[in-house]
């Protein structure tokens, strides 16, 4: 997951590894992702979010689509 | 030293993943295998074989071919293109993801140094008081969410 000065250094970083354009994200979204994500990561108590619990979280951030999907 | 039989591998897992992750946000710096052995007194093999039960959790990310931490996601072992400065030290996170992760983790105000992927210029983000209140660019996700474990370390 990489930030980009704008879309066009994307696309040219796309096109050099001869990869599709992936999905975008303001970095408020990616902001709250990493929040979600890592807010608990040094509690004792901490465990990998459920399946479930990464859904939501992608959904929440407004995550949704093909690209998103998390099962088979 | 004692060895780690097969039914205490979860309970001493759990022992190094808080020293890691306690040492990695107190410090800046994720410690390997011989000080995490010195830290809880155990031998380095009882470490590798946690370091290993965690890596297969998704815990952290070791380097390839190896037993040495690349990652106790968010934080990054090695210098990266990311740099995190927060709750007066500095940090690296091994991508956007993960540098914006170590604000959140810490629960502290961070200032971010990413390099754009395409052209290296430096792109800078700031959190505070759980905001992020200044921000450059756009963040790209090259791989779909279902193959990000494929080869993570591309992703």
């Amino acid at each position: 997951m990489l930030l980009f000065r704008s879309e066009d250094h994307i696309d040219r970083w796309s096109e050099a590894r001869e990869l599709p354009r992936g999905a975008l994200l303001t970095p408020d979204q990616c902001w709250r992702l990493a929040h979600g994500w890592y807010k608990d990561k040094l509690a004792p108590s901490w465990r990998r979010h459920t399946l479930e619990e990464t859904e939501a979280l992608l959904a929440e951030v407004g995550l949704t689509g093909p690209f998103w999907n998390l099962r088979d | 030293m004692e060895s780690a039989d097969a039914g205490s591998v979860e309970a001493f897992a759990l022992d190094v993943r808080l020293h890691v992750f306690r040492t990695a946000a107190e410090t800046g710096r994720v410690p390997q295998p011989p000080d995490i052995a010195a830290a809880l007194h155990r031998s380095e093999d009882d470490v590798v074989g946690a370091l290993k039960h965690l890596a297969q959790g998704k815990v952290l990310i070791l380097a390839p071919n190896g037993a040495n931490i690349w990652a106790a996601n968010p934080f990054c072992a090695v210098p990266s293109g990311f740099r995190v400065h927060a709750a007066g030290r500095s940090y690296w996170g091994i991508c956007i993801w993960d540098a914006l992760g170590i604000s959140a983790a810490l629960d502290a105000d961070a200032v971010i140094t990413a390099a754009c992927g395409d052209c290296s210029a430096p792109l800078r983000l700031e959190i505070r008081q759980r905001n992020l209140v200044r921000s450059e660019g756009i963040v790209h996700f090259a791989i779909p969410a279902h193959h990000w474990w494929d080869n993570i370390g591309f992703t």
